[in-house]
């Protein structure tokens, strides 16, 4: 069994996470979320993506402009609300909890 | 030559080959199915219908204006499965489906050449039938035909998937309602335009009416009030009972037992034909001659009824692991064909004693038999 198969269930409940943090660097649309995960083990499809971009949205932690394009119908593009900032800062201080632990926990 | 649909995604037509249309279809099904009680579920359901969309736009140029099915089937691989929320709901609801879409050896009858064992196998293996059949060809060959008795025996005691449940089992896929109705049109089209197998529509159309038939027949008003548990009144006006699916082991088992009784009754066939023979040519059977007060009409009487009483619940048995190994449960009942025969013997035994013109002739029918045989002999 790979690590990909084994530690799925870590991964979704982290995918979030990885989530805002990409989309808290700049404005993002979703062609550009699935290239920046593609080559991370975030690796993920549209299938999963935009239902879990719609929850976020649901949630006040994302919210979308629609933009232009050169080529083809206009594309939304993601940013963090506030909301979406304060969630990213405490899931990041949290992680920063659960690693300290695990390593405590490891020696 | 596939017919061709044009659709609208988000204000924008695309021409799709038909089976190209269905799988898309079949797609955003199963995601506003998952996505049923998301109140966005609008909303997703345009956005992943304009990513496919876009996607499509990368197959198509001015020289090319359509998407293949199999074009349409990597955009959609590529767009993966529609998840619900990665809540614990979803997460439950997924792992029965995980179980359910357990791998088993099932026979597949569509695409079949002889049984299906190797549409099976190529299934469960997940490798292409054509290199399973010359494998077992080569295999059959080199075994010295070992194979083939293998394979003959598998027939009987590997189940066929008759339901699309067992059909997804087979594939190790997860059975979806929207999938299977998919996969039987294509099947429907795919077998309607190949005419050359007309003739395996209506093999299957009489199985089916053989499987319904004994199936009336297991409930059949003949014996349905002699053990039935639950007796109606009126005779015979007991409804059917509802045809119960069994488990797959019990299908193995039954094809097993299946086998065996069908060869055990073949042999007993055989041996009775062999005893009859003997007893018409020599009088006696193996080094058993009958008393001379016993005639020999009386003889072959005894002969067959004794055929009859081993080979009768032999037969039940064996209908019985059929109707199991075919995917149902059997509530036994005794035959009616045994009251039959017996019923035949007391008519010829009555018609001996009443009728002179009957007992003329049944008492010149062994002599008639013994030309026969001599003459068969002397071929």
């Amino acid at each position: 069994m790979s690590q990909d198969e084994q530690f799925g269930g870590v991964r979704k409940g982290l995918l979030e996470f990885a989530l805002l943090t990409i989309i808290s660097v700049e404005r993002v649309y979703v062609a550009d979320i699935l290239s920046r995960l593609a080559q991370t083990p975030f690796v993920t499809q549209e299938g999963t993506l935009y239902p879990l971009l719609s929850k976020l949205r649901r949630d006040d932690l994302v919210d979308y402009e629609w933009v232009e394009s050169e080529a083809g119908p206009p594309r939304k593009y993601y940013s963090l609300t506030d909301k979406g900032q304060a969630r990213l800062a405490d899931l990041a201080a949290y992680w920063r909890l659960l690693t300290s632990t695990l390593e405590t926990l490891g020696r | 030559m596939e017919r061709v649909v044009t659709i609208n995604l988000n204000g924008n037509s695309y021409q799709l080959e038909e089976p190209a249309y269905d799988a898309l279809r079949a797609y955003i099904g199963r995601a506003e199915a998952t996505l049923a009680d998301n109140p966005d579920k609008g909303e997703i359901v345009r956005d992943l219908e304009q990513a496919i969309a876009d996607k499509c736009a990368r197959f198509l140029s001015p020289a090319k204006s359509v998407v293949t099915a199999d074009e349409m089937t990597t955009v959609l691989t590529e767009m993966g499965p529609v998840e619900g929320e990665g809540d614990a709901k979803t997460q439950r609801a997924e792992s029965p489906g995980v179980e359910g879409a357990r791998k088993r050896l099932f026979r597949i009858r569509d695409g079949a050449m002889i049984a299906g064992i190797c549409s099976g196998l190529s299934a469960y293996l997940d490798i292409d039938v054509n290199i399973i059949r010359i494998l077992a060809v080569v295999l059959g060959f080199v075994t010295g035909g070992w194979l083939f008795l293998v394979y003959l025996i598998a027939m009987f005691i590997i189940p066929s998937a008759h339901t699309s449940e067992e059909w997804a089992q087979a594939h190790g896929v997860p059975f979806n309602a929207q999938e299977v109705i998919d996969r039987a049109k294509r099947e429907y089209a795919r077998v309607s335009e190949d005419i050359s197998r007309d003739w395996r529509g209506s093999w299957r159309a009489q199985r089916r009416a053989w499987r319904d038939q004994s199936r009336s027949w297991r409930a059949g008003p003949f014996f349905a009030d002699v053990q039935g548990p639950g007796r109606s009144g009126e005779f015979g006006a007991q409804p059917q009972a509802p045809a119960r699916p069994v488990g797959y082991a019990t299908r193995i088992f039954a094809g097993l037992a299946a086998f065996i009784l069908s060869v055990a009754g073949a042999a007993l066939l055989i041996g009775f034909l062999v005893a009859l023979f003997a007893l018409l040519n020599t009088g006696a059977v193996l080094n058993w001659t009958p008393p001379a007060d016993v005639p020999l009409w009386l003889a072959i009487v005894i002969l067959c009824i004794a055929y009859g009483a081993i080979s009768t619940p032999l037969r039940y048995l064996r209908r019985a692991s059929y109707a199991a190994a075919s995917g149902y449960s059997y509530h036994g009942r005794p035959s009616g064909d045994f009251i039959a025969f017996l019923a035949m013997i007391a008519g010829a035994v009555l018609g001996y004693q009443f009728i002179p013109e009957f007992r003329v002739w049944v008492e010149a029918l062994p002599e008639t038999l013994r030309a026969i045989g001599q003459s068969l002999r002397a071929l």
